[in-house]
């Protein structure tokens, strides 16, 4: 398929990066970070807002760190979905995110910014010249939503990226850099609903890396995901839990996380605080797989009709939660 | 009315790019924006990498990358300069195939073909870090290539046939030494010696 033009830079570090950034910013040109390229590169085939410059991670050796509680954003999935120092929980999800040879290329930065989907949107360009365009590539027509008309200007697209839930289960913090400086945030605070904007990240902004809490290792976890085809296809749903049992073997701490069913993963904090005081084993885990399916609300915009995602987020909640079952809540 | 979307900038200059294809030194010039996959097929040469889907979903384009397996339509030109490429063509070791080439042929791992180079090239990686892997290990190596036709089965047994082969010390044989028997199997039939006189034309 045909390459829109761009001009690619290669920066060897983060310094570089930096400045090659604050340079294109200074001259008014708009770039992408290219990390792995096997979200970018797809949208730059389909001629999907492609910009006139790209900046190349691959050869920042800084970002590449892994330990138990730091991920590089250029660490590799496939790395991290078979390394013996991240957390389990990682690993796992990671293990789940499209196919291995997908997951060479893939990192934890370009994961954790896809950009988000949609059915009417990633297609090539004389389909969405048929549906005449959409808010997200509306090529100068000012065309509507074609999932939800006449509401507004919001693209409802559906953030489908894996690592997230688990990393929102994990109470992870990201950290970002721009010519300007470095800040850091909770990863719940990183997105943004809109599936244009999709996050935080001003211009020239990128992830570094992110951190696990000190205590990351107490905690255990699991990741369920829906997807049509086992081999490579994206979450049509995805649920994390994450759970901290204390000395007597009663659960000490929760957290549920959904990604794939809106413009942005989800922590539902409340819904998990609520269910823990009273934790009652298997009544509780049904109980909260139900709240958890009431609180999401998918669109239809990915292969699976919204009804059906819905009702697997009951399902994939108390798969999610299931060694819970016979746990009852620390006083 | 149709709008032109894409913004018509000129064509991105073209670069020096070199790397090591096969054990050759390659030197050319290569756009800016170029993916690997388009470069070893269209200036490189190397008509073995497939394009299937160019979209990262079928593995046809797999090429090694400093000996890593890896996807070239999702892997820009300029991030592979420099690095020893091996695609299917550098497999053979002079005039022995790689144990792999021979155990597809063998064992039905290849059947339209189209697959057939990505797969060689993922497995002969995976062999080179695992000479003996087991099932579930090999299954893993190749859940990024999709083929339409073997059902993966005979690719399996290909697989633990080639590891035979790699763990007895042993070579293939040499594909230039002259059959003893081209048609095994195909029953004789003889031939009175007129009968093969050569007409000439008129
Ligand atoms: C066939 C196929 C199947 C897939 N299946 C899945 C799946 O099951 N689950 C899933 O989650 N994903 C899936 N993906 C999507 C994608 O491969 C992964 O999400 C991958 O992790 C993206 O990482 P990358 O490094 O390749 O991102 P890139 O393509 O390099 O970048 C993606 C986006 O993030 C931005 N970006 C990258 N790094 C940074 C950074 N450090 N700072 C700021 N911005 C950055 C880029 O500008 C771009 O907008 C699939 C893709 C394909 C082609
Ligand atoms: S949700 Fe609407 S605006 Fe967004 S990509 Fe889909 S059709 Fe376009
Ligand atoms: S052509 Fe590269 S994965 Fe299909
Ligand atoms: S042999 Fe035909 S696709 Fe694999």
């Amino acid at each position: 398929m045909r390459m829109p033009p761009f001009e690619l830079h290669l920066p060897e570090s983060l310094d570089s990066a930096m400045t090659i950034a604050g340079e294109l910013a200074d001259e008014d040109c708009d770039f992408d970070w290219i990390a792995g390229g096997t979200d970018l590169l797809p949208n730059y085939k389909w001629h999907l807002n492609s910009k006139p410059h790209v900046i190349s991670l691959a050869k920042v050796s800084e970002l590449s760190t892994l330990e138990p509680t730091h991920i590089g954003a250029m660490v590799r999935l496939q790395a991290l979905a078979t390394s013996d120092s991240c957390h389990p929980l990682l690993r796992q999800t990671s293990g789940t995110i499209a196919s291995v040879m997908i997951r060479r290329s893939g990192t934890v930065g370009g994961n954790i910014c896809l950009d988000t989907r949609c059915f009417w949107f990633n297609q090539g360009e004389e389909w969405r010249r048929s549906i005449d365009w959409c808010i997200k590539c509306d090529c100068g027509t000012g065309a509507d939503c074609r999932v939800i008309s006449h509401q507004n200007e919001l693209c409802v697209a559906t953030y489908q990226a894996d690592l997230a839930a688990s990393l929102l289960a994990l109470d992870a913090t990201i950290h970002l850099a721009s010519p300007d400086g470095s800040r850091s945030l909770p990863l719940a605070e990183f997105f943004q609903e809109d599936g244009i904007t999709r996050n935080v990240l001003k211009d020239g902004e990128m992830v570094t890396h992110l951190t696990l809490p000190d205590d990351a290792e107490d905690w255990q976890g699991d990741y369920q995901k829906l997807r049509l085809r086992e081999s490579w296809d994206f979450p049509e749903a995805g649920i994390a839990a994450a759970w901290k049992i204390d000395g007597d073997g009663n659960l000490d701490g929760l957290r549920v996380a959904s990604t794939a069913l809106e413009s942005i993963p989800r922590l539902h904090q409340e819904l998990a605080d609520e269910a823990r005081e009273g934790w009652a084993g298997v009544e509780s885990v049904n109980s909260l797989a139900v709240a958890v399916q009431k609180a999401v609300k998918p669109v239809n915009n990915t292969w699976f009709p919204p009804s059906y995602r819905k009702k697997m987020v009951r399902v994939l909640t108390r798969r999610a939660l299931a060694p819970l079952e016979r746990v009852e809540a620390a006083n | 009315m149709v709008r032109i979307r894409v913004p018509m900038l000129p064509a991105p200059g073209e670069l020096p790019w070199s790397a090591s294809v096969n054990d050759t030194e390659v030197d050319i010039h290569v756009e800016s924006n170029a993916i690997l996959l388009d470069v070893l097929r269209d200036q490189v040469g190397t008509l073995g990498v497939k394009r299937g889907c160019d979209m990262g979903t079928c593995g046809c384009c797999s090429v090694l990358v400093d000996g890593e397996p890896r996807l070239s339509c999702l892997m820009l030109a300029h991030e592979a300069a420099g690095c020893a490429l091996t695609t299917v063509e550098g497999l053979a070791d002079g005039h022995h195939l790689h144990p792999i080439q021979e155990t597809f042929t063998t064992h039905g791992g290849s059947q339209c073909g189209f697959c057939t180079p990505g797969f060689l090239v993922v497995i002969s990686a995976l062999l080179e870090e695992n000479p003996e892997p087991n099932e579930a290990e090999i299954k893993a190596a190749i859940d990024g290539n999709l083929c339409r036709c073997t059902g993966y089965q005979q690719i399996v047994d290909s697989v633990r046939a080639a590891s035979m082969i790699i763990t007895s010390g042993k070579k293939t044989a040499d594909a230039t030494d002259p059959m003893p028997d081209p048609h095994p199997g195909m029953p004789t039939v003889e031939v009175e010696s007129e009968e093969l006189e050569v007409v000439p034309d008129e």
